[in-house]
């Protein structure tokens, strides 16, 4: 989390150029409004009578592209303050647990590759999890807890309460309970053993960490 | 007036409906709840709690995230003076004297006058709301694409001009904003614009996508990048009323601010941001001791507040009369709206008068109930701020993949927050602020649509934005403003007003 901590005001010693945040964040824009013109080439820009579809666009790409021109050239003028290392733990961590989220909640198939949908009661604590360990301060066993308390309360805020369709349960979860229960009756009971789990593995928790401190005294 | 009292009346007989009353509790108790969390502002609230109005009515929908929206707005204030990290542009002022305020001991004086500041200038702006609704509604009607089009440059410009930082740079975000917003298919063609050929993108970029990937996603990024100064007050909160010595003084500030918030959150193009800045400034400039402001002056905290929320909630009149979001919060406002199959613009007020007066009345309630809720339950709010952020992040991670998928169930919505969050990471550590590029993004559609139709009546002529005396009149207006801030002069005194 602390990434800048090693390295204070700036730069890294060891990168070997000083990129400006403007000419870095003028050349991005440059970069997009080229994506955009190149997107828009086989559009029709009609006449200002008669709008085509390209006009505007085409408009708008070609002004960001200037400014952004503009941007990057300022930085030879006056130097502005330096583009920092960007970090890549959080970034990279906090990302994967969006895309865990969103390939478990429902089932997916990309190409060859086919997942079952798992359901929120997978999906959230996965999530959870991961993107808790952006943080070089992350404690599993703290993660955990969260994970199986926040679960469940969401399962019963958004499913139960709400009427909201998100999938909950995978199949495979749902074919353990007995024939005739409805999805709710097995939704409320899945949340309560899970933070009856949560709940176990809190105090546990807790009376682990003061029996440490008394064998300390 | 006898139609203003039967209109008022009208909406409070909506608004205090059993049902509506407890939404707009509701709502502000759950905005209040997210919006107090650090890193959380307005916009990302909003967006996380769409999903949980859909299955209500339209009037309660609206009364909700209304509420929703008031209690993220106090949420904020909230945790500007106890733990001094603002969760928005507009309480970075509250958190100067709010903060030094609590540190000496008075955190709930401080909180007290901003609970009662805002209470006072929500009264204000509601009766503003109600009284400027229908005379606005029926100059609105007046406005062709021509007029409407020159409005919106002229918004843009605004939330140019009132941006922080580089004036290139807000112009730049506010093209990027433009730009995003023709993705999908043309409405008037037919044809695909930069879809990739992907179906997801047949009917555009959603906005909540963008806003909780701007504003939620990139946040936690931000956040985790800095170390974590949490400057929470320890000891006592201390009586939450204000003694008579404070209220006395804090009285023409709280009255100046409410006039200031309410005339700059009318203004399109996000105005309501400079208010407490400059309720800040003028509050300095009148003081007997201006010595005293950063130290925990209480009138340093009784303006801004009330220069916010005025802001905040005058900020609605020009969705409610045309049909124009001047900022984030008010285009997700657009979003419920639409979601609900009301169009907004001047003809709810006329085709849906109870929708429309229900909901101001509810604006009032909603600031009163703030009042009840938050005092009382401050303990309560401490308790959430202790709780640190390597806890918080991950659940509001969840809350906003839960928020955006439920909305349209859609797997490509929730990678798309990762999406833009991580673009809109990149952009802030090159020094690009997002909150144009929204607005840009808002107005886009809009703005295509009605210089379109103004170019077919003028048989493509662009003189009609120059030769209609409306039109241009408001880009006269424009340009006078963004010579204004370019020249150096000016632009030295709108830096200092930022650096306070």
């Amino acid at each position: 989390m602390r990434e800048h901590d090693t390295q204070p005001g700036g730069a890294a010693p060891d990168s070997p150029v000083r990129v400006s945040q403007n000419l870095a964040g003028g050349l991005i824009l440059v970069a997009l409004a080229a994506i955009a013109l190149w997107l828009l080439s086989d559009l029709n820009a009609g006449t200002l009578g008669a709008m085509g579809s390209a006009l505007m666009p085409r408009v708008l790409a070609v002004g960001l592209g200037l400014l952004g021109a503009l941007v990057a050239a300022s930085s030879f003028f006056h130097q502005g303050p330096v583009l920092e290392h960007l970090p890549l733990r959080g970034p990279s961590l906090v990302i994967l647990a969006i895309v865990i989220f969103a390939a478990t909640i429902r089932p997916l198939s990309l190409g060859s590759v086919s997942l079952p949908g798992f359901g929120l009661i997978v999906a959230a604590p996965l999530s959870i999890i991961i993107c808790g360990f952006a943080t070089r301060e992350a404690r599993l066993r703290e993660l955990v807890v969260l994970a199986l308390a926040l679960t469940p309360t969401c399962m019963v805020l958004f499913g139960d309460l709400l009427n909201l369709t998100i999938p909950m349960l995978p199949d495979a979860l749902m074919d353990l309970f007995p024939e005739g229960w409805s999805q709710k009756a097995m939704l409320r009971v899945s949340a309560a053993t899970m933070l009856a789990v949560a709940a176990l593995l809190f105090f546990s928790g807790a009376r682990s960490a003061t029996d440490d401190a008394k064998a300390k005294d | 007036m006898d139609t203003l009292i039967s209109n008022l009346s009208l909406g409070f007989s909506v608004a205090l409906g059993l049902q509506n009353l407890g939404l707009a509790f509701v709502g502000c108790m759950v905005g209040t709840l997210i919006g107090v969390l650090p890193g959380v502002g307005p916009v990302a609230t909003i967006a996380m709690l769409l999903p949980v109005t859909f299955s209500l009515d339209p009037v309660g929908a609206l009364i909700m995230l209304a509420g929703i929206y008031y209690g993220a707005q106090y949420g904020g204030s909230t945790t500007a003076i106890l733990v001094n990290i603002p969760g928005e542009a507009t309480s970075v002022v509250t958190a100067l004297d709010g903060h030094a305020m609590a540190r000496r001991g008075r955190a709930g004086a401080a909180l007290g006058i901003a609970a009662i500041g805002s209470f006072f200038a929500g009264t204000v702006a509601t009766m503003l709301i109600a009284a400027l609704g229908a005379p606005l509604t029926k100059a609105a009607l007046l406005f062709g694409p021509t007029e409407y089009f020159s409005l919106m440059v002229m918004g843009l410009i605004f939330a140019v001009v009132l941006a922080g930082g580089s004036i290139l740079k807000a112009l730049a975000m506010i093209m990027l904003g433009l730009l995003l917003s023709t993705v999908g298919t043309d409405l008037e063609t037919g044809d695909q614009r930069m879809t990739f050929g992907q179906p997801f993108l047949w009917d555009g970029i959603d906005f909540a996508v963008l806003a909780m990937g701007v504003f939620g996603i990139a946040e936690i990024l931000r956040n985790l990048g800095q170390p974590e100064d949490r400057d929470l007050v320890r000891g006592t909160i201390g009586r939450l009323l204000p003694s008579q010595a404070e209220m006395r003084q804090s009285l023409a500030p709280i009255l100046r601010g409410t006039l200031l918030g309410s005339a700059f959150g009318i203004l399109p193009g996000n105005g309501a941001v400079l208010a407490p800045f400059a309720s800040y400034a003028v509050e300095k400039k009148l003081a007997a001791d201006p010595s005293r402001f950063g130290k925990g002056a209480i009138e340093a905290v009784a303006g801004p507040e009330s220069a916010n929320n005025a802001g905040a909630q005058t900020s609605f009149i020009p969705l409610l009369t045309l049909g124009i979001p001047a900022n984030a919060v008010m285009a997700l406002m657009v979003g419920a709206m639409t979601i609900q199959g009301i169009i907004p613009g001047p003809q709810v007020m006329t085709g849906n008068p109870s929708l429309f007066w229900g909901m101001i009345a509810s604006m009032w309630i909603g600031n009163l109930m703030l009042l009840v809720i938050n005092l009382p339950l401050v303990g309560v709010w401490v308790k959430l701020l202790q709780v640190p952020y390597r806890l918080l992040f991950p659940v509001i991670l969840l809350f906003c993949c839960i928020g955006i998928y439920s909305i349209n169930g859609q797997v490509t919505d929730v990678l798309f927050i990762g999406l833009f969050g991580l673009a809109g990471f990149i952009l802030i550590r090159c020094g690009f602020e997002p909150a144009p590029m929204l607005l840009g993004f808002v107005l886009g559609k809009l703005m295509e649509e009605n210089l379109r139709r103004a170019l077919i009546l003028s048989r493509g002529s662009l003189t009609t934005f120059v030769t209609e005396p409306i039109s241009a009149g408001l880009l006269a207006v424009s340009s006078i403003l963004l010579v204004a801030a370019i020249v150096p002069n000016i632009r030295r005194g709108r830096e200092e007003a930022f650096a306070e």
